[in-house]
């Protein structure tokens, strides 16, 4: 059984630029801790849309954070899990995913016809530089234990691609599927 | 599974592997119940692991406070501090001197235990965010590994020692102070001597008495380089300031000596710490900084204490040692100085070079300032950065006092290539130094004490002010501001042309954001001279009131009059009536826009306010040296379950050694750190007089720390094991009695 890294991403890129600028998400972001809009315990909101392709505006809780992440030029949705995965890697990836999904349609009702994401990638970080160190041999096993849970989860086979070859960077991968994973199970509900 | 402790033994140095050991058996028993709540504080404090806003579980969303149940919520790590409440790690960056391993390290540290985000501090220091306390050990191990220490990076001691990030290039400079700093830097880290201030002690060095980069007639003690002519030959030395600091109650530095030499100059620290910690507040920590001491014994008397304890310092071979070392600093370029050759050059070159370059006096090189917005830049942006420096500058890389960063020896023919390379990450910019580059503390989006949001004022004004830099004379580009979130001065608003420091006032029921106003600091002559307040405005009001400040200078300024002349010639009197009209309040109804601060859609409340903790915890000496010995004994613990029965032992041993230092040190603090000694004092002072002996077991438990300093056993198994850790802790447990039934007599 693969190892569950420590921590874990995952990012829901935009289907195209919204009209909705970072800093409009400052408010939907502290109303969403008013109103415990998505799931966790929601402590507060980070403005970093000043740093050029940064993680953008952070709602910051204590088991995952959220961002309207500006990463490499493509805004979406960063889900980032800090504390409590399973050490089941499917079980992990399926409560990241629900994370991700929860805020990613959360924001979608904040602006309809505006704010829409590609669910047919996900970027998938892995966290944990001890375990996962991004060289190519722990990258090759962990793309095979990746690529088994997805398609676990989602129930059809996704396309995985490394990131970085660069060993300092985040092991991370691209992967892509053939339809829409937004109705895919679990369901937001199940997201702690 | 392997652990970082594991996989980075053999590369992190021995001594900072046992005070993160130490440190983290200091975790363990604090959430054990184990080790007081304050004692462990000013411990995590002295690591650099800091409180944030909201760490006390509690969170005003605009419309009410909501309570943040914490999964550990019954465990603190300070005085009303939860465990599990994101904190800020400070690291020290000595003299801002980085390497591009360290910057690569710092950028993993900052992807994976933070959010992402390197922040620059003002003094030189590189500080992380929303970091659980759970993973500071591993992440201190990570930069010990590349030489980096967040050793005493807050609590009640030696803070990050800084210095001009131009120093050893620089025009103006009597010397090269880089290699003093790094000195006193390792000489003071951990050094028993500065373990029992009331607060903390800011050490800064310039190499010139002109520029601004020193600052260091603002801190406790400032160096200020200076040569002068003996027998023909030109001698190097210092200049020395005390009682400087900024704070609610700004003191300009005095000067305790002309000059002093480099020989001189660590035990000259050494003493006025001495000084600082005998004599210095404990008690009121508003009262506790140098800058009291000094001023309520006269500049002559402190001088006089501090020439007495140095007639009286133990010899120490380090005072000197570091010399060598001095002559052998030097720098390595990664490319030979060649002058720019005519290559093309990218579109605003011009600008970015006026702004952004500074020629070296070595020829052919220059400084490359980057300009990092509110002292921020993400974790990739330090990947790639530290790639450009290789390729550039090797490890020639420095965070300055503006929260910027430089790359030195730059070799001039590189700048169009490196301007290029700089841009595609986004740290390309001109105007590094100009009105557009703001410095800010955090203000209230991570501190405890922040009152208004001086990161999000700031990032406003840069907004407004780069839409409209080619149109800004001259004399309005090259202003400084700095803003703070409150008085407390951590963004340095006293020495900046226009400062703004946050507070509060009341308009019917609701409270606004306000700022204020301070004029005509001087951040030139190391900071030469504080600016006035003048009076506070809406923080919604700032960038007007900015504008017909500036439009005004502009205006009525005589030819070459700068902003400190012309402030002082309009006076306090004409500032205030010009502020005046910004200064009415409107009623929430008719401007609700008012109530909420700038980057924050809240309705603004100073209920998130909390206890700082840049005061450290009042701790007496002997708490936070007992404290050591409870967590090695901890650590002999850990070592009994791991069947590691010699580690067990060795443990149980320094911890009973520790503990006796601590009683010893309460009497004699020079008693150092050899076996031998501390048991022969603690025997002398201590067991001899019958001051240690129990009530009924009388010497008892001072003989276990004899017999096993006598020798270690034949037979290290288990049983011998859980013995000596039993008696380590009834010897422990004595030494806190004992402190407690004797104490009045000790210090008295």
């Amino acid at each position: 059984m693969q190892t569950v890294p420590k921590r874990l991403a995952m990012k829901l890129n935009l289907a195209r630029a919204p009209q909705l600028q970072p800093a409009d998400i400052v408010p939907i972001f502290q109303r969403w801790i008013q109103q415990r809009t998505v799931p966790g315990l929601l402590i507060d909101v980070i403005d970093y849309k000043h740093v050029p392709d940064g993680p953008g505006v952070v709602l910051v809780a204590d088991e995952a954070d959220y961002a309207w992440d500006l990463g490499a030029g493509q805004a979406g949705l960063r889900y980032i899990r800090k504390r409590a995965l399973p050490d089941d890697l499917s079980a992990a990836l399926r409560l990241c995913w629900a994370g991700a999904l929860a805020a990613a349609q959360a924001l979608e009702a904040e602006a309809p016809g505006d704010i829409v994401f590609d669910y047919q990638l996900v970027e998938i970080s892995y966290l944990d530089r001890l375990q996962y160190p991004n060289d190519r041999q722990v990258a090759a096993t962990a793309l095979a234990a990746l690529a088994t849970s997805l398609q676990e989860i989602f129930g059809t086979k996704l396309q995985l691609q490394r990131l970085h070859d660069d060993p300092r960077y985040l092991l991370a991968f691209h992967c892509v599927a053939g339809r829409s994973l937004a109705d895919s199970l679990p369901s937001p509900a199940r997201a702690d | 599974m392997t652990t970082w402790k594991e996989r980075l033994k053999d590369e992190i140095p021995l001594e900072m592997a046992k005070l993160i050991d130490t440190y983290e058996a200091q975790m363990s028993l604090r959430q054990q119940g184990k080790m007081d709540e304050k004692v462990f504080a000013e411990a995590r404090l002295r690591k650099g692991v800091y409180g944030q806003r909201y760490d006390n579980g509690q969170r005003h969303d605009g419309v009410r406070t909501q309570a943040l149940a914490y999964p550990s919520e019954d465990i603190v790590k300070g005085p009303d501090t939860l465990w599990d409440a994101p904190g800020m790690q400070r690291i020290k960056i000595p003299y801002g001197g980085l390497s591009a391993r360290q910057l690569d390290v710092l950028s993993e540290l900052a992807d994976e235990y933070a959010d992402g985000i390197l922040h620059i501090t003002t003094r030189q220091d590189i500080q992380l965010h929303y970091v659980h306390i759970d993973d500071t050990p591993d992440l201190m191990r990570r930069l010990a590994a590349v030489g980096i220490t967040t050793q005493e990076a807050c609590g009640n001691s030696v803070r990050n020692i800084t210095a001009c990030s131009l120093a050893g290039v620089c025009h103006d400079e009597a010397f090269d102070v880089s290699p003093y700093a790094d000195a006193m830097t390792q000489f003071l880290l951990a050094h028993d001597d500065v373990q029992d201030f009331g607060r903390k002690f800011k050490v800064a060095f310039s190499g010139c008495a002109g520029q601004a980069c020193g600052l260091v007639k603002m801190h406790d003690l400032g160096l200020l380089a200076q040569s002068r002519e003996v027998a023909g030959e030109l001698q190097r030395g210092f200049t020395v300031f005390v009682g400087g600091g900024l704070g609610t109650v700004p003191h300009q530095a005095k000067a305790l000596a002309d000059f002093v030499t480099p020989e001189q100059l660590l035990p000259l620290t050494q003493a006025i710490a001495r000084v600082f910690a005998r004599l210095g507040e404990k008690k009121n920590r508003n009262r506790a900084r140098l800058k009291f001491l000094v001023a309520k014994l006269g500049i002559d008397e402190f001088r006089s204490l501090v020439e007495a304890e140095l007639a009286a310092l133990p010899h120490d071979p380090r005072h000197t040692a570091y010399l060598d070392n001095v002559r052998d600093f030097v720098y390595e370029p990664a490319k030979a100085g060649l002058q720019l050759n005519g290559a093309p050059l990218p579109e605003g070159f011009d600008e970015w070079y006026r702004s952004n370059v500074y020629r070296q006096v070595q020829a052919g090189y220059s400084v490359v300032t980057l300009h990092t917005p509110l002292g921020d830049f993400t974790a990739q942006q330090g990947f790639q950065l530290a790639d450009i420096a290789r390729k550039y500058v090797g490890d020639n890389i420095r965070l300055t006092v503006e929260q910027n960063i430089v790359l030195r020896w730059v070799a001039d023919a590189d700048l169009p290539a490196l301007c290029r390379d700089l841009r595609k990450i986004g740290l390309g910019d001109a105007h590094a130094g100009s009105i557009v580059d703001i410095t800010t503390c955090p203000g209230t989006d991570t501190c405890k004490l922040g009152i208004a949001s001086s990161r999000g004022l700031t990032a406003e004004l840069r907004t407004r002010l780069i839409e409209r830099i080619n149109l800004l004379p001259d004399a309005v580009r090259e202003l400084k501001i700095k803003v703070s979130g409150c008085f407390n001065s951590c963004g340095q608003h006293h020495v900046a042309d226009i400062g703004f420091f946050g507070n509060s006032r009341r308009s019917g029921n609701h409270k606004l954001p306000h700022f204020q106003v301070v004029l005509g600091g001087q951040w030139q002559q190391n900071a030469g001279n504080y600016g006035l307040a003048v009076g506070a405005v809406p923080a919604k009001t700032v960038p007007a009131v900015l504008a017909a400040l500036t439009e005004r200078y502009v205006a009525e300024r005589a030819e070459d009059q700068n902003f400190q002349s012309w402030v002082k010639q309009l006076g306090r009197k004409e500032i205030k009536a010009m502020l005046k009209p910004f200064m009415q309040l409107p009623t929430f109804e008719d401007n609700p826009a008012f109530f909420s601060d700038w980057g924050d859609s809240r309705v603004y409340t100073i209920e998130d306010i909390g206890v700082g903790e840049c005061a450290g915890e009042v701790v007496s000496l002997f708490s936070m040296e007992i404290s050591k010995a409870e967590s090695t004994h901890f650590e002999a613990l850990l070592a009994l379950d791991d069947g590691d029965f010699r580690r067990a032992d060795e443990r149980a041993y320094r911890a009973m050694v520790l503990a006796a230092r601590a009683l010893v040190r309460t009497k004699y603090l020079d008693v150092g750190d050899d076996n031998d000694r501390i048991v022969n004092e603690f025997r002398e002072r201590f067991y001899d007089t019958e001051l240690v002996y129990d009530r009924f077991a009388k010497g008892k438990f001072a003989r276990y720390l004899f017999k096993r300093h006598a020798g270690q056993p034949s037979l290290l198994d288990e049983d011998y094991a859980h013995q000596i850790i039993d008696e380590t802790q009834l010897f422990i447990e004595n030494i806190h009695s004992a402190e407690q039934r004797i104490n009045g007599v000790i210090v008295a």
